[in-house]
């Protein structure tokens, strides 16, 4: 009897296994294509060497989609730098870029083993980081152990450059400032919208978002009239939702991940909970919100890292009077095609990946030097832009101060990017329909 | 006492000593050695409830939780004291562990087979909820410690726990687990789980009491687990977040390597974690991304080839052979 019982669970364990390798396996036939390395024009009196960007990234587990879309952005980026940009020049030699990089598979025991393994065997001097604030967390101390520099892709967590980690900095917008842009653009659209509703998911992260956007509001002068978290399986959110109605708020800022996000539109909208503008994380930064919701999704903004669309580039740079680095947008939507071997579309994290990458490159050149010290020396001066926009850290810290997020809205059925003016392809919608006037068909489009 | 019994710990202390070597004089193969160690403390400590009795906890993960939690709690409260801070650690986390699982066991134990897994299962979760929704010790946000440590015990310090201690803490309970079992197996108690994990009903008609022996092995196994979780966890990770530490992988993966090795064997689960860890290792540095699909396979071959674990195997065909003293 017990027999069977191993056997079943073993069974079971090991299908589990397949699952996850399999669903693995369908998007990613040509997961690792090593990109063809093109000789670069070869100068003669350069020596090309190549250097080796380490990465921990999450093929498997709970972050394997995240993960695998990094890892494209990182080899596009490398491949601009190797193919486009002639290599990273310093003193006289030139170096091509490579990343190494092994599966972590979301799990914050082999996160500490991969870096050494990255620091030791492979002799790797920069690293960039696992995905997740968690993984960073975890690997920050074996990073530290080796001197090796770090640089965070898809680690926002605040609390991760508050620990005093020197090494370790950060490209990504920080959780703190996901929900800051938009109360920035409402203030600047309609000064007179004041009361502000928060309704979110209770995780460690939606929670440091809404921390921090409750303060920026407050210091901003706006009054929030509203502030309630619901738990993470939430099926119902009618009772709090009535409640938030009774606040009688002029905008709502919430959410936490999709199906929730998901969840809360279309209550608001049963419910008929007009307000003047709504963000919420995540969910309607995915095309699946509007096809699910329809009508109901238009005029709903969410904060994004990246979207395909901004206009980030050369120009934008040259008006903000910063040096302007790496593919622009249609260069990495056409490497990305190349290396992905797919038609998907490059989510944020390929962005965030390729701007890590590009952000180390940046800054070596700058110090003249691969010592990790010295890069995160010379890291502490640099501003300039790349496709995902402005990267400057923070010199004490390593949080990225530069970056700002993007306000995605529906408008007509598509995704425009409102938010900041810099990187906007569309005008604000507001104040947007009332969720009767969708019904009849309105769309918040201009 | 019987010297003789304790033989079978020879080839364990063997093998350890050639992984601490391995981990000493090779460059970068330390923290990979601590990955293999703690899949074999897991498995080791697992072993001696679930080897000895025959019962699986689904739950088990939950203890490691609590005693990750256990060691975060000194360390924030006596954390001023200086490094006294972490012995408390480490007793709050055995008692914290113990205690839930003495909860648990006088209820659940009384079930028996697919009814105490169901029980376990509820008992994880429901944990984890408590923590997140009254917001206990951090609630979601949990507890990160490293700032407060590196503050407390300066930054050469707190790397030493994370990146050295903590790791010879894994190594050291998972030897203590080892001997305890070995010890049990020796012992009247070892005869009584034995007994009542090939037939219950016949060893209760037999006078022992089963109840009582199902619990000293569920508390003494949660007790490791708890200890797995403040050192390998608290102190090398520095941040606990409860949906991490109550993550019932773990539970799954501590099954599979007590299986792989052999349920109630010694050196079953040193050899099943080593196995494990060493495939998951490699296999995603050789193949990252695909790993999985070729560690299925291996798992499937060997649970098919050797359902009795690799161990139970041997021990078989070294039957009556001089080797066999040193199998168990």
């Amino acid at each position: 009897m017990r027999g069977k019982w191993n056997l079943l669970i073993v069974g079971l364990f090991v299908l589990s296994l397949l699952v996850t390798g399999c669903a693995q396996q369908e998007q990613k036939p040509e997961a690792t294509p090593t990109p063809e390395k093109k000789a670069p024009e070869e100068k003669p009196e350069k020596k090309v060497e190549t250097m080796y960007f380490g990465a921990p990234i999450s093929l498997t587990g709970k972050y394997s989609k995240e993960g695998q879309m990094s890892l494209w952005g990182m080899q596009v980026a490398a491949k601009w730098i190797n193919d486009v940009y002639g290599g990273l020049k310093v003193g006289d030699k030139v170096y091509k870029v490579e990343i190494k990089y092994y599966d972590d598979q979301s799990n914050k025991e082999v996160v500490q083993s991969m870096i050494e393994r990255l620091a030791v065997q492979d002799g790797v001097k920069f690293i960039l980081a696992p995905y997740s604030s968690g993984l960073t967390l975890a690997a920050a101390p074996i990073a530290e152990k080796y001197g090796v520099l770090m640089n965070s892709h898809g680690g926002a967590s605040d609390y991760i450059f508050e620990q005093g980690y020197y090494y370790v900095v950060q490209t990504l917008s920080p959780a703190s400032k996901y929900q800051t842009g938009f109360l920035d653009m409402i203030k600047k659209v309609d000064p007179n919208a004041k009361r502000v509703a928060m309704i979110y998911k209770d995780t460690e992260f939606s929670r440091a978002v809404f921390n921090a956007a409750r303060e920026y509001a407050e210091a901003n002068g706006f009054e929030v009239v509203f502030d309630k978290t619901y738990p993470k399986d939430v099926q119902d959110l009618s009772p709090i939702l009535n409640e938030l109605k009774a606040a009688n708020p002029d905008i709502i800022i919430g959410g936490g991940h999709f199906a929730d996000g998901q969840l809360l539109t279309q209550q608001l909208a049963e419910l008929k909970i007009n307000v003047k503008a709504i963000s919420i994380l995540v969910a309607p930064a995915l095309p699946k919100y509007y096809d699910a919701l329809g009508t109901k999704a238009e005029g709903i903004c969410a904060p994004a890292q990246w979207e395909v669309g901004v206009t980030y580039g050369p120009e934008a740079a040259k008006k903000l009077g910063m040096d302007y680095f790496g593919p622009t947008q249609d260069e990495f939507l056409v490497l990305f095609k190349e290396i992905s071997g797919s038609d998907e579309k490059p989510s944020y994290h390929a962005a965030e990946g390729a701007a890590a990458v590009l952000s180390y490159a940046y800054a070596i050149e700058k110090a003249q030097s691969l010592d990790p010290e010295k890069v995160r020396e010379a890291m502490n001066d640099i501003e300039f832009m790349t496709l995902y926009g402005v990267w400057k850290i923070d010199p004490e810290t390593g949080k990225q101060i530069g970056h700002e997020m993007v306000i995605i809205q529906w408008q007509g059925g598509t995704k425009k990017i409102i938010w900041p003016e810099a990187a906007a392809n569309a005008d604000p919608y507001y104040p947007i329909p009332t969720w009767e006037e969708k019904d009849q068909g309105k769309l918040a489009k201009h | 006492m019987n010297i003789r019994a304790y033989k079978p710990l020879i080839p364990m202390i063997a093998v350890y000593g050639v992984l601490i070597t391995i981990a000493l004089t090779v460059d970068g193969m330390w923290q990979p050695v601590a990955y293999f160690m703690f899949y074999i403390a897991l498995g080791q400590a697992f072993n001696i409830f679930l080897g000895l009795t025959g019962y699986v906890d689904f739950g088990y993960v939950a203890f490691m939780g609590l005693g990750a939690y256990g060691m975060g709690l000194a360390i924030k409260n006596f954390g001023h004291l200086g490094l006294i801070a972490l012995p408390i650690g480490i007793f709050l986390a055995v008692i914290m562990s113990m205690l839930l699982s003495l909860a648990v066991g006088a209820v659940a134990l009384r079930l028996r087979g697919a009814y105490f897994a169901i029980a376990t299962i509820g008992v994880n979760e429901g944990f984890r909820y408590l923590v997140e929704g009254v917001r206990l010790w951090g609630g979601t946000e949990g507890m990160i410690l490293s700032g407060f440590m590196r503050k407390t015990y300066g930054r050469e310090m707190t790397n030493f726990f994370s990146t050295f201690l903590s790791d010879v803490l894994v190594i050291l309970i998972a030897f203590s687990a080892a001997v305890v079992t070995i010890a049990i197996l020796n012992k009247k108690m070892g005869y009584a789980l034995l007994a009542l994990r090939e037939d219950e009903d016949a060893a209760k008609v037999m006078g022992i009491n089963v109840t009582k022996y199902k619990i000293m092995a569920f508390i003494t196994s949660a007790g490791f687990a708890g200890l797995i979780g403040a050192t390998a966890w608290t102190l090398k990770l520095t941040y606990i977040f409860p949906e991490d530490v109550f993550n019932i992988s773990y539970t799954v993966e501590a099954i599979v390597i007590v299986m792989l090795g052999g349920a109630g064997t010694l050196l079953g689960p040193m050899f099943g974690g080593l196995i494990y860890g060493i495939m998951k290792y490699y296999l995603s540095v050789i193949f990252p991304g695909i790993q999985l699909l070729i560690l299925a396979p291996i798992l499937i071959a060997i649970v098919v080839v050797f359902p009795e674990g690799l161990i139970g195997y041997i021990r078989k065909k070294a039957r009556d052979t001089r080797l066999s003293e040193y199998l168990r």
